[in-house]
Parts: structure tokens; sequence; C-alpha cells
């Protein structure tokens, strides 16, 4: 069962009517809702990854709070999913990033500008493509 | 006029389609144990499917997001992580179940031992697979397929007691020799041979395939409600067979030349040849069908470069994927188990996981981030709604029953 | 740090009172321009009583259709609210500390109709 509050210890009413925000200036992305476990595809249209995850910045841990500064600067991939799912924390080492700085739209999709050639997340799919699909007699051609 | 022929072909590929190995056991199996007293659930489960694969084509279509895609959206990693699990382990049940049922079908017209087959049908469908496009694949098997009206035909030539099957089928009551928990067990499984998940997942990925658009909601929705119906109508053809010459008798069907043999009696040997044709190129779709679900359902949940369109080393992750659950596919069959029985559990496994397929599709279907104007009607969300209720009241039955039952025997 | 360590962080105030758990993290596209867009910076955490069903974000769009099942989700997450980023103090893996005087607001997507049950 996922963690709650019990009824009898929620601190507030549960019906009260809460004041609207002042809307913020840009466009408005709550995280998990519009960019985690989006698929990214590249500037071909080609998948690259689901968002697993997001590096917010600057480097450092509860430093960050409170400051109106705190920005994401990478969608990652890779073995951090297993900390989504089991709980943990990757090694930073092995955390594939994807720079902010290459998306170009966040829609259904997350586009990105560049080609997925040039992205370190897609390693693996190179390894298999050049050690096992690539060698199988058809695999370089389109299907008949 | 080209349209025209379009839309037929799409109609006799989703008839052709929409039977397996799954669909012929279940209704076998059925037929010669409770009549056509579980008719009435063919019917649920078909207007399920086309209520189904009709959301995940439509939102395939508009959103150009395919099922499983979908899913890792909506229910985060750790829910649709669980839903890949059990997913993929249920595909790869089907899997087997297919390429299992195409070497029994090839033993009954060679009388060669199915352990001789089994690797040469493995390798026939990774080779289509591999090579053959995608909307070729669809049409042969589908139409081969058609050839199974043969146990409509059947149903004719038996000549059967009609108001005895009649009563069967318009006022079904559990047969007296038959528990009431039984009867419920495999009324749970042949909902799920009519809506297994894998059907789901190929029907939106193939969309995706086939680059439909917007503009081809209509022909898709006239494919599905008019083929998969008819469709429905085989299955019940075949658990006719099955009641008009097992019942009586009180022999229970467990393998692939009992299914058989009602055709067999009413038109001969060439009836038979049909009929195997027939299953062949069911399984053999099927296979195909789910071959390709085990790489849409593992490279939509990572996000990895997927489809048939692409040539192979641009997918290369994904065309591993299906190499290695044919290879784990044949394997298991190597080891002698009983296709039949196979079958009989992947269908009602595939009614334990629908909830979590299911639910996700019908919230994006309604999201107009995703589908614009093109969100479900209030007419599709009320009867999406009642059959949320019927598909998560099977899927918590199913378990319990199977324990009762001891798997219904 | 990683925005999934934040989520589902139980939420306390600077009396140490749970008041809820980090369902998603708002951010907003105002940043520096980073590349094609801004980058976006992180505006605000949404507080809830309970963690699961709520990725389904039904307390925060104006989403109502299919009306049953959106009325039921909504009604899960009554008591969730927004707060800023700036009321924050501490924010780690362990959990959430908002400052002395934080306010809270209502979750909804501003720019979305947004209808109580």
């Amino acid at each position: 069962m996922s963690p709650r509050l019990r009824r009898s210890t929620r601190p507030f009413p549960p019906d009260e009517t809460l004041p609207e925000p002042v809307r913020p200036a840009g466009l408005v992305l709550d995280a998990r809702l519009h960019l985690l476990d989006r698929q990214t595809l590249d500037v071909d249209d080609v998948p690259v990854a689901t968002v697993d995850d997001l590096e917010i910045g600057p480097p450092g841990s509860s430093l960050l709070a409170g400051t109106d500064s705190v920005f994401v600067t990478a969608l990652l991939s890779g073995p951090v999913l297993a900390t989504r799912i089991f709980g943990g924390r990757p090694p930073a080492s092995r955390l594939h990033r994807i720079d902010w700085r290459h998306v170009t739209d966040v829609g259904t999709t997350v586009r990105l500008g560049v080609h997925g050639d040039s992205l370190d997340v897609l390693w693996v799919e190179r390894w298999v493509r050049d050690h096992v699909i690539g060698r199988i007699p058809g695999g370089r051609h389109d299907p008949g | 006029m080209k349209r025209l022929l379009g839309v037929a072909l799409g109609i006799l590929t989703a008839i052709g389609g929409f039977l397996d190995i799954g669909d012929l056991v279940t209704n076998a199996v059925v037929g010669s144990r409770f009549g056509l007293t579980l008719a009435w659930v063919v019917l649920v489960g078909v207007v399920g499917i086309c209520l189904f694969a009709q959301m995940s084509g439509r939102v395939a279509a508009v959103s150009g997001r395919a099922t499983f895609e979908i899913i890792r959206e909506r229910l985060g990693p750790r829910t649709a992580g669980a839903n890949l699990v059990a997913s993929f382990l249920i595909n790869l049940l089907t899997l087997t179940a297919e390429v299992g049922g195409i070497a029994l079908a090839l033993q009954l017209a060679s009388s060669v031992e199915p352990r001789l087959w089994i690797p040469v049908a493995g390798l026939a469908v990774w080779l289509v697979i591999w090579r053959t496009k995608f909307s070729v694949m669809e049409n042969v098997t589908g139409l081969l397929g058609l050839t199974l009206v043969v146990f409509a035909v059947a149903v004719f030539l038996l000549g059967p007691d009609w108001a005895s099957l009649g009563s069967q089928a318009l006022s079904p009551t559990v047969p007296a020799e038959e528990g009431a928990a039984s009867y419920w067990y495999y009324a749970i499984a042949l909902f799920g041979a009519a809506m297994t998940p894998y059907e789901v997942f190929f029907f939106s990925s193939g969309a995706r395939e086939e680059r439909w658009t917007a503009k081809d909601i209509a022909e898709s929705r006239i494919n599905v409600l008019v083929g998969f119906p008819f469709g429905g109508v085989l299955s019940v053809a075949i658990a006719a067979c099955a009641a008009i010459v097992f019942l009586p008798q009180a022999i229970e069907v467990s393998s692939l030349s009992q299914i058989v043999l009602p055709v067999a009696l009413a038109g001969g040997k060439l009836a038979l040849a049909v009929v195997i044709v027939g299953i062949v190129a069911a399984t053999f779709g099927a296979a195909l069908e789910t071959g390709l679900s085990s790489g849409y359902t593992l490279a939509q949940f990572f996000g990895w470069s997927w489809g048939k369109f692409r040539r192979p080393a641009q997918a290369a992750r994904f065309h591993l994927t299906m190499i290695v659950a044919m290879l784990v596919a044949v394997g298991v069959l190597m080891t002698s188990v009983d296709p039949i029985r196979v079958t009989e559990f992947s269908v009602v496994f595939s009614a334990i996981a629908l909830p979590l397929t299911y639910l996700p599709i019908l919230l994006v279907a309604n999201d107009p981030e995703y589908m614009g104007e093109h969100v479900n009607g209030r007419a599709t969300n009320a009867l999406a709604l009642v059959y949320l209720v019927v598909i998560v009241v099977a899927s918590l039955a199913a378990i319990p029953l199977m324990i009762v039952t001891g798997a219904g025997s | 740090m990683i925005l999934g360590d934040l989520l589902d962080a139980p939420v306390v105030d600077s009396s140490g009172r749970v008041l809820g758990f980090v369902v998603d993290v708002r951010l907003v596209l105002d940043g520096p321009v980073d590349g094609l867009l801004a980058a976006p910076r992180v505006h605000g955490l949404l507080v809830s009583p309970r963690t699961g069903t709520s990725f389904l974000g039904y307390e925060r769009t104006g989403l109502d259709a299919p009306a049953l099942l959106a009325r039921f989700l909504r009604w899960r997450h009554r008591g969730s609210f927004l707060v800023h980023w700036t009321d924050v103090e501490v924010a780690s893996a362990d959990g959430v500390r908002l400052a002395d005087g934080y306010r809270r607001w209502s979750p909804a997507i501003p720019g979305v109709a947004h209808q109580r049950p």
C-alpha cells in the first residue's frame, strides 16, 4: 500500500477552498504529469529513450531549498529507472544524461534537436545493432 | 472503388485475424462440456474487444502513441513495470501456445511428430517477422484464416437439434454434471480468449506501423465493428460443433484432433484439409502478432526504437527481444509441454492482467491533450465504465476460481 | 540532485507535523534560455495526503471524463495543495520541511478550468 495520512491525522479540512496562486509568466509543467515517463524523439522522429528522471541543479543537496534559482538541467535515462521503481540511488557516474539544451519541444512527446547517434544514452542500442542484429543477413535492409 | 476494396480487405482480415489458438481451444472445450450455455460470454467478449480495440486504435491514430507508451505515461514506472512483467510473460505463454498450435496442425496434416515441426514453425514465424512487410503479413494470414468459416458450415452439415442448441444459448443454465465454479471459471477463460491484451498491443502498434492518422479512424472502426463480431460468430460455431458431437457422449475435448473432428465428420477429407489450412493460418498469424507484441511492449516501456517499418538494424533491441522470445517459446515447447494446456492457462491469465491495460487507455481516450476533438463520446464512456467493472470483477474472480476448480479440471 | 528523490517524500511543517507527501513538482519554463527553450525553474511542490494514483493528476486538471472515474480520483486527492519552492526550507530524499509562515495554494494548473467535486 502506498504511503498516506490517515483521515484522523490529516492536518487540514478536506473541503476548504484554497486561493489561486498568481499565474507564472512561463509555461507550467508538472514534472510527473507532463515530463516523466514520456517518450523522447530525436530530430528525425526516432525514439531515443523514455524520460526516467530529471536532474535538478545547481549541484548540492538540501542547499537548494528556498531559492528562486533551481532549474532542471538534464533528462535522465537508464539505470535510474530501477531506483524510481525500487528506491535507492545509482552512482552519479552511471546516470545517462540528455542535457536540457537539446530539448526543442514538450508535448505528448519530448522532442530533441539532435541525432540520437550523438547521445550516450543509446550506446546499448548501438552495441546490439553492431554486434547482433546488424550481423544477421537482411538486418540492414528494408523489410521486403 | 479502391477504397471500398481496402475496407473489404480490412474486414476480412479482422475476421480471419480474430481467431487464435486461445479461441479455438477454449470454445471447443467449453462446447464439449457446457454446450452453448456460455455463448453469451462470447457476445460480452466481442463487444468488449470492439470497444477496447477501437479506443486504442483511435488513441494511436490521433496521438501517435501506442498502448504501452500510454501505460507507462499514465501509471508511472512502478505500476506500469508490474504490468509489463505480467503482460510480457502472458504474451510469451500465448506465443508458446500459438507456435505449438502451428506444430499440432502441421502434425494433423503430415503425421510427423510435432517436436519436429516446432523449430520449423518457430523459424518460419521469425523469418516472416524479420523480412516481410507488415501489410502483406497481416493480409495473407487474415485471408487464409477465413477458411475457418468451415466450422460454421459444419454446424449446418451436422444437422443438429436446433431447438436444443437455441435453448442452451438463449436461456443458459449450468449443466447438471458441472459445478457452478467450473462454469464461471470457463466464462472467464472465454472472456480472456476474446479480450487478450496482446490483441490491443498489436492493434495499436499496428496503427503506428501503417501510419494511421485521424483520417483513418472511420475505416478502422468499420473493420473492428464488422470484422470482430463475425469472428465471434465463428467462435460460437466452434463451440457448437463440439457441443453437437461431444456433449451427448460426455467427452471432453483435450486435443487439436478432437477440435477438428466435427468438421471431418461433417465434410470429409476436403473439409478437414480446409480447416487445417485455417488453423495453421490463424495460429501462424497470432504467433506473428504475439511475437511482435513481445517486442512492442518492452520497447515502448523503455522508449526504444521499434517497428517493422524500420530496418531491423534501426530497431536493434526491439528485434533482439523478439528473437529471444521466440527461442524461449521453442525451448519451452521442446520439453513436450502440451500446447493445449498452455493455451488454457494463457487465456485465464490474460483476463487477470486486463485491467492494468484497459484503464490507461480509457483515461487517455478522454484526455484532450492527446486526443483533441477525438475524445470518447458519452455513449462510449458509459459502455466503457460498465466494461471496466466487468473486467475488474473477472480479473479478481479468476484466481480464486482457478484454485477452487483446479484450473477447470 | 534528482527530481525522483523528492517524489513521495513526506512533507512536514516547521514544528514537525506531517502535512502529506510530495506527489509532483511544478516547473515553470521561465529560467535562463538553455538551447531552444527556457530552463524549467522549480516553482513549487504539490502535496497530497496520499501518494497512490496522484500521478493521474485529476485533482489538478479540468479533466472531467469519464465523469464517475474523474470524480472518484479527484475525491481521493481532495486536500491536495501547492507550496511555492521559496517556502521550502529543507528538501532531500528523506523529507521536505517547510519554512515558518508557508502558504498553501490551490493545486490546479493555471490556465485550465478546475472543477470542484
